[in-house]
């Protein structure tokens, strides 16, 4: 539904430039018409998404240009879960700008006609298919809730350590907290990474008997999936700024796998 | 109804005529009952702390320049301090001028340190002086609710109360800065001194839930302890305590480093790499400024902690040009909310309009009264004049009563039978 999914836009837009706003001039009236926008855009969003699902007849995470929306409905998802847990407003400034983005492109895109959904509902494990994709999505977006704090940890940690603070520096979260959401949202990410790795493998030897393609996409999950297990691993060891680079990493390799899907194909693409 | 403000602060006078002025509450309030006539001065306000003393007074309108006088004289005759004593450092500031300073005021804008938490208080306390000596009014109650309000919009919509300006104070926000909360944390006094001991209260006020103190001298480490309800430890142990310290807090007479790196790395081991704040308020330094390159360590000199109080004093003034802004739009509305309560203007109405009639009645009659001398002819007219003076007397005697009590439904009923204008 695209009138849906432009009043979601829009909203996002109004939220994203409040959040900078409130970033900047530190007004709580101006958080609070970003935080209500953002409640708006979701809801409008999760309609859009509901509206496509029943209008399409598929699960609406097929086409590019719907991979990208329930991605960027993820991020305010986790973003959400964050700011509840944590009250970290300024998350919303690192995520907003970014949702606003992707779901403008995501509403100039549209679906490549060669491909049918078809191509993925055949076989007994279908139904697995659909969860396959879902967790990876999440995954990701835990990824960047994780990315956005290591840049916030990082950013601090310099600052403290020159012992010279910048006019941003009182408006971001303090350390622990950053350091604390970075490495909470990495393990939720490993998890949800896992599962969709897993079920990737048995939708695909269901179908066709092979677990493995060579794929661009799978060698960067894999790699991906390796990095954070380290992190995870050596938490109390590379706790802080080093664990805050791995952060950045990992989403950089996040990064490479969806540009991987999109620009090298193979068996992974979006139609 | 007019607003004047004359005082003195601490930019303007030195401390030898500030003290000299100033009053304590007992003399305030008497002195307020003396300076309140009910003609020229109508209400009166005193604020009088260490950094300024002013004379805040609700006068008639147009009694500006009276008003100046009496307050003038007020000043010297209530703190018996000859006049030329301190009328150099005197400055004087009317309506809008005056509202202004008293919204800078309360904002904490015309302060020593810009943006301290104090001055509230201090014109809370000037206002309730004024309300128990009865001598503020209407106008003076509407004034300081509204500076108040300013003020706390002020605090919330602006930075400028948001950053320490002391050095203890400076280590209470870097921790929170760290660690996030300070609740249960534990802090390791190495050393006392009285800057030390003042980070160490702000810290315990703040939430830590631990205070070690370790001490060359292990009676003065009791002794500290016990201020704080904290332990003391032992002076020898030192590296195994700061494995236990979040934050740590250097200050002892030592002339050479008291924690190397070998004693903060065993230290972050122990505790698994969880971040701690080492505070060095010693000169010479106590410790190693090596151990400031560790990971997860961070290492505070007095130095650094001054840098910091002058950063943040310089962005409490950048945050006071916001607050400037905040401040003239609320003098606009102020004075808006000050000329519906002037009653003045409905007055004058009131009795130009019975004039006016009375004029035109002489002018269409005029003819019939034939040839008259000019003396009966201003006769005639202070006839006129002085019967409509007689019958607008209670009228407006009244409308005046209605006003000073608020009953504005009573007011707007007389504004309606002669249909003046509400202004």
């Amino acid at each position: 539904m695209k009138p849906l999914l432009y009043a979601a836009l829009a909203a996002y837009v109004i939220a994203a430039i409040h959040y900078v706003l409130a970033f900047v001039n530190k007004r709580r009236a101006v958080e609070r018409v970003a935080l209500l926008s953002v409640g708006c855009g979701f809801l409008m969003h999760t309609l859009a998404i509901l509206a496509d699902w029943i209008g399409d007849g598929h699960y609406p995470l097929f086409h590019l240009h719907e991979t990208i929306s329930f991605l960027a409905w993820t991020m305010v998802v986790a973003y959400g879960l964050a700011l509840y847990r944590y009250r970290a407003q300024a998350l919303g400034v690192f995520t907003l700008p970014l949702v606003a983005l992707i779901v403008f492109a995501s509403s100039f895109l549209r679906g490549a006609s060669n491909m049918t959904p078809e191509r993925v509902t055949d076989g007994s494990a279908a139904w697995l298919f659909p969860i396959h994709t879902t967790l990876l999505l999440f995954a990701y977006a835990s990824f960047f809730v994780a990315f956005a704090a290591s840049v916030m940890y990082l950013l601090q940690e310099r600052e403290l350590k020159l012992k010279t603070f910048s006019a941003f520096f009182h408006r971001l979260p303090s350390l622990s907290t950053v350091d604390d959401i970075g490495s909470t949202a990495a393990s939720i990410g490993f998890t949800l990474l896992s599962l969709g790795i897993m079920t990737g493998i048995l939708w695909s030897s269901a179908r066709n008997g092979r677990m493995w393609h060579n794929d661009p996409i799978e060698i960067f999950a894999v790699m991906t999936w390796v990095l954070y297990l380290t992190m995870i691993h050596y938490r109390t060891q590379w706790r802080g700024r080093k664990a805050a680079w791995l952060g950045v990493a990992g989403f950089a390799l996040v990064v490479c796998t969806f540009l991987g899907a999109l620009l090298m194909g193979g068996y992974h693409m979006f139609g | 109804m007019s607003i004047l403000l004359v005082g003195l602060n601490h930019k303007t006078a030195p401390v030898e005529v500030r003290e000299r002025l100033a009053f304590t509450d007992e003399t305030c309030a008497t002195s307020l009952q003396a300076l309140v006539d009910g003609e020229v001065i109508r209400e009166g306000l005193i604020v009088s702390t260490c950094n300024r003393v002013e004379v805040l007074a609700a006068t008639g309108r147009g009694q500006d320049a009276e008003a100046n006088a009496r307050v003038n004289s007020f000043l010297s005759d209530a703190r018996r301090v000859p006049r030329e004593v301190f009328s150099p450092h005197l400055y004087t500031h009317a309506d809008d001028a005056a509202v202004r300073h008293v919204f800078r005021v309360a904002s904490s804008l015309d302060s020593m340190v810009v943006g301290e938490p104090q001055v509230i208080g201090q014109v809370r306390h000037a206002y309730s002086v004024a309300v128990e000596a009865g001598t503020a009014g209407r106008v003076l109650h509407r004034l300081v609710h509204h500076a108040l309000h300013v003020s706390k919009r002020v605090r919330t919509e602006t930075g400028i109360a948001a950053s320490a300006v002391s050095i203890s104070y400076t280590a209470v926000e870097l921790g929170r800065k760290i660690f996030g909360s300070l609740k249960g944390a534990t802090v390791l006094l190495v050393g006392a001194g009285e800057m030390a001991e003042l980070a160490a209260r702000h810290l315990s006020n703040a939430g830590a839930a631990r205070i070690l103190v370790a001490n060359r001298t292990h009676d003065k480490a009791e002794e500290v302890a016990r201020k704080f309800g904290g332990a003391a430890v032992d002076y020898s142990n030192l590296t195994e305590h700061l494995g236990e310290a979040d934050i740590v807090i250097c200050s002892t007479a030592a002339d050479a480093y008291v924690i190397t790196p070998e004693m903060a790395s065993a230290a972050r081991e122990a505790r698994r790499n969880r971040p701690a704040f080492i505070i060095d308020i010693s000169v010479p330094r106590n410790v190693d400024p090596s151990v400031g390159k560790l990971d997860n360590l961070f290492v505070f000199d007095v130095d650094d902690l001054e840098a910091v109080v002058t950063s943040n004093i310089r962005e409490r003034e950048r945050e006071a040009e916001r607050a400037e802004l905040i401040i003239e739009s609320e003098v606009m509305q102020f004075q808006q909310a000050l000329r519906q309560l002037d009653i003045g203007p409905t007055v004058g109405a009131l009795r130009e309009k019975l004039q006016a009639i009375a004029d035109a009645e002489y002018e269409r009659l005029r003819p019939r009264l034939g040839t008259l001398t000019p003396e009966q002819e201003q006769a005639v007219k202070a006839l006129l004049h002085s019967t409509v003076k007689k019958i607008s007397h209670p009228v407006i005697h009244r409308m005046r009563r209605s006003h000073d009590t608020g009953d504005e439904e009573n007011l707007q009923a007389w504004r309606e039978i002669f249909g003046l204008e509400k202004e």
